[in-house]
């Protein structure tokens, strides 16, 4: 991150490849949205290097990362909210009914045998269903795999606060998913 | 241990956060109750596959692409404001109307037919209030009139132009240069007239 500061571009591209993989992944999971990913994780990389002389010399550049991935994150979760209620404040609340009956439909287990793909898919369904704030801790806990502590410090808010978002998230997943665990033959 | 304690421990169980203490108590739980022995299954199972879920590929030109955007980045300015075309124009004509309204104040010229005004109910006969100013104040009551009355339209323009207008001036005498206050009227004047000696 020193040489990035010093403006060194071949640092500054490490520091791209480095985590490109990990802050796309986030983005894609919290917005659920591959196709924006890319673009938003690019636009995550530009403020990381418009901002490289404020970083702080001992601090974790992977929280860093992650912090500012996480801001643009909301950032855009509050403009889709906002195009959403603009177009029609009915929209928002198609979109969840839409998303809780494709879980009704498959509660009825008739199929044993679900695609790995449909799985995944309803996977990732789910989590966007999560509410926002419950939604940024569990996908950096348990897809990121941060530290409690680093969560902490990416989200600004105590360590106490993480475990209860994480824990009430993975609550309401549970829930979601609970057909689709049923039907891969739990009792 | 009761079920309710143990499911509060299922996240430090599955963090792996859990002190050996509460990992007895809850593994001597779930040998005696297989209700929460398959809400932890559940549970367990579920962050499974929210960990299995495939990372996702980023764009073989990312890193081209980013370095393009930061150097584009850094020769533009930090925060350009867009600014709506409307804006200045809106502002101006604001500033015209504010330069327009203070102007009239200041000149005493009316604002012109454009403005709906009561003067056009103004009576025929001039309103008292253009006899001299100084020494016959309107009365606090007359403020206080209905608005259709002549003294209350009369507070649009204090004079009526079409009369001559009598100013009663205070007695001072000017000596070399200076204004003062005659402490002594000569007998029979009665403050009417400025009395000026050099």
């Amino acid at each position: 991150m020193a040489r990035v500061a010093e403006d060194e571009e071949r640092a500054f591209a490490e520091l791209v490849r480095r985590y490109q993989g990990r802050v796309t992944n986030l983005i894609c999971r919290v917005l659920n949205d591959r196709e924006s990913a890319d673009d938003l994780a690019q636009e995550v990389f530009v403020r990381v290097f418009t901002h490289r002389r404020n970083y702080r010399r001992g601090a974790r550049l992977s929280t860093w990362v992650f912090t500012i991935a996480v801001n643009l994150a909301k950032n855009e979760i509050r403009r889709r909210v906002r195009r959403r209620n603009w177009f029609s404040l009915d929209a928002l609340q198609e979109v969840l009914k839409d998303s809780t009956l494709i879980f009704a439909d498959k509660t009825e287990g008739r199929d044993r045998s679900l695609e790995r793909e449909q799985v995944q898919e309803a996977v990732a369904k789910a989590i966007e269903s999560v509410p926002d704030k419950y939604r940024l801790a569990l996908v950096l806990r348990d897809i990121e795999g941060l530290a409690y502590e680093e969560i902490a410090v990416v989200l600004g808010v105590p360590g106490g606060t993480v475990r209860s978002r994480i824990n009430r998230a993975r609550g309401i997943l549970k829930k979601k998913l609970q057909p689709y665990i049923r039907q891969e033959g739990m009792p | 241990m009761r079920c309710h304690e143990a499911r509060l421990l299922f996240t430090v169980l599955w963090d792996d956060e859990i002190t050996q203490a509460e990992k007895e108590g809850i593994e001597g739980h779930f040998a005696s109750c297989p209700s929460c022995r398959r809400e932890y299954d559940e549970y367990a199972r579920a962050l499974e596959l929210v960990a299995a879920l495939p990372r996702v590929e980023t764009s073989a030109d990312m890193v081209e692409a980013t370095l393009a955007r930061a150097r584009r980045s850094s020769t533009a300015p930090d925060h350009v404001t867009e600014r709506p075309a409307w804006v200045p124009a809106t502002a101006a004509a604001a500033l015209l109307i504010v330069v327009a309204a203070l102007v009239t104040h200041w000149t005493g010229v009316g604002p012109g037919p454009w403005v709906d005004r009561p003067v056009a109910s103004l009576p025929a006969t001039p309103p008292a209030t253009t006899t001299p100013v100084a020494t016959a104040p309107a009365p606090a009551s007359a403020t206080k009139a209905p608005a259709s009355g002549p003294v209350a339209t009369a507070a649009d323009s204090l004079f009526d132009p079409n009369q001559d207008v009598e100013f009663v001036l205070d007695p001072v005498t000017l000596r070399r240069g200076r204004a003062s206050v005659m402490q002594t009227l000569p007998a029979g004047v009665q403050a009417e007239r400025a009395v000026i000696s050099f």
